[in-house]
């Protein structure tokens, strides 16, 4: 099944890939993506430590990102 | 076969196709997208986006393909009332359809689909929000992969965003120019050192565009060099653009028309009055769509929008537009759009062929024109002679409720202030016989304690 989807993939990600991405732009981004993943979890792990003592307060609902408004 | 045309934007992507059939809008999915097309429809995100009203509803219709040999499916999307462009948005517009943008974008990645594209353009105003028109711009996340839009998204708004937070509002006329986008190199050079400690402009402008000079022979096999970039740090990218989005600013004051209503010298009675007459023509011509230009900040605009006309509310002004804006989203307004409109050089037809983006007239045409307080500007400031106005307003719509401004008004006065005067034919008679080889002139009212004229015409 991994295999079967891996090929599809590649077939239409080949397809499906119209815009020129750049190689600069690609490139920049994994550059990038340590830093960012990192600063994703830092920020989840601080907002866990918040929650936790705000939970002796008051318990916070956790924000829902479906509910965002534009 | 049926006869139907290709729209001119829609040519780049082969996933699929805009055509219109008996003034009907389709899109054709071609087969070599159904894989995505399915995932969009049965992972749930089709209904999630809609509901949100983040993209645009459809429904899959029983016609013919109009290019039946790649054909997989055609559906007939709801119509936008007006396709506007990012060049005639304001500040706050271009800012909240890139958030509109990063927020599908997130959505999509949890359930395993990524955007292709982020091309401004597929973001559109409906019920008085940014929507997402194309469809087709999904496609199956494959792990590991960076964001193949993330180019597009800086080129589309954030570097315009940028240049009219740090630099000038009117920088964002220069997507009219460039079609895809700012370069994100002239971006770097424009802005001002000190965006460089900002940590989103220095990495997704400066960084970029260094990265784009350095790199631009390399293939990107040979920059991966089979280096990943996990979910993680792409939802981690996502969130960053968004944060720096966030974090641009303009607030809309200091031009030259967002304190008009401030500074002219039209008394209240005046005014009342003026008010008065509009609402009394709107109402007697109970229009569908009514077309505001030279609208400020949208009082008369929302006059015909309260009458349910779907209105649009043209401004020079960034600021008043802006500030139009502002207030369409406090109020939820739903069929008020106001956009900013230069209308001594009005938006022409711009991409391939001229064709991919309209020329302003041919997106719609009004069942009213309101044209208040604005002859004079065209007239004397810009040298626009009154028959020539009456044939371009004549070709916008049926109807013109529009005000005539004599010599003898400050406002006029204050136009003529710094030129010589070499408008002898301006008067108030030079103007009614202009404006009758294109208009019947139906109803005319001189507006109470002033010298100002208001007419209700209509075209011959």
């Amino acid at each position: 099944m991994f295999t079967l989807s891996a090929v599809l993939f590649s077939v239409l990600g080949s397809k499906q890939a119209y815009l020129d991405p750049g190689s600069g732009s690609f490139l920049l981004q994994l550059l990038l993506a340590g830093l960012l993943g990192a600063g994703l979890i830092l920020r989840s792990q601080w907002n866990k430590i918040k929650r936790f003592f705000n939970r002796k307060q008051s318990i916070e609902a956790p924000k829902d990102e479906d509910s965002d408004e534009v | 076969m049926k006869s139907s045309s290709h729209l001119g934007a829609s040519f780049r992507d082969p996933s699929g196709f805009l055509f219109i059939r008996d003034g009907i809008l389709y899109r054709q999915v071609n087969r070599v997208y159904a894989e995505n097309y399915a995932r969009l429809i049965d992972s749930g995100l089709y209904e999630k986006l809609v509901k949100a009203r983040l993209l645009i509803p459809h429904i899959e219709a029983e016609e013919e393909p109009a290019d039946p040999s790649q054909a997989f499916q055609i559906l007939m999307p709801e119509r936008v009332p007006f396709i506007s462009y990012p060049y005639e948005w304001s500040f706050g517009q271009l800012k909240d359809a890139a958030l509109a943008t990063l927020s599908i974008q997130k959505r999509a990645l949890k359930v395993g689909l990524s955007l292709k594209d982020s091309s401004a353009y597929n973001i559109q105003f409906w019920h008085g929000k940014p929507v997402l028109i194309d469809t087709l711009s999904f496609e199956i996340y494959r792990e590991g992969e960076p964001w193949v839009a993330y180019r597009q998204f800086c080129q589309h708004f954030l570097a315009p965003l940028a240049l009219m937070t740090f630099c000038d509002v009117r920088l964002g006329q220069l997507l009219r120019v460039h079609i895809d986008g700012i370069p994100l190199d002239l971006a770097s050079k424009l802005l001002p050192g000190r965006t460089r400690w900002n940590l989103g402009l220095a990495s997704h402008i400066h960084l970029h565009a260094r990265a784009q000079a350095r790199y631009a022979e390399a293939a990107v096999s040979e920059v991966r060099r089979g280096r990943a970039m996990s979910k993680q740090s792409l939802l981690g990218l996502i969130e960053n653009l968004e944060a720096t989005v966030r974090g641009l600013t303009w607030k809309p004051t200091g031009t030259e028309w967002a304190e008009y209503y401030n500074n002219t010298n039209y008394s209240e009675a005046a005014f009342a009055h003026k008010e008065e007459l509009v609402a009394e023509w709107l109402a007697e011509l109970q229009p569908k769509v009514v077309w505001d230009l030279g609208a400020n900040t949208g009082i008369f605009s929302r006059q015909a929008a309260s009458l349910g006309a779907y209105t649009l509310a043209f401004d020079i002004d960034p600021a008043a537009v802006e500030r139009n804006y502002q207030q369409v989203r406090k109020d939820k307004q739903q069929n008020l759009l106001p956009l900013v409109l230069d209308l001594t050089n009005p938006s022409p037809g711009i991409g391939w062929a001229n064709r991919e983006r309209d020329l302003l007239t041919e997106r719609g045409l009004a069942d009213v024109v309101l044209a208040l307080a604005l002859i004079h500007h065209l007239a004397i400031a810009n040298n626009v002679p009154f028959d020539h106005l009456a044939d371009y307003l004549s070709g916008l719509g049926k109807w013109l409720i529009v005000e005539f401004v004599p010599k003898s008004d400050s406002q006029v006065k204050r136009l003529l202030k710094s030129r010589a005067d070499i408008f002898t034919e301006y008067d108030r008679a030079t103007f009614e016989q202009a404006f009758s080889k294109r208009y019947i002139i139906q109803k005319s009212s001189q507006a109470r304690t002033s010298e100002r004229w208001l007419y209700l015409m209509e075209k011959r």
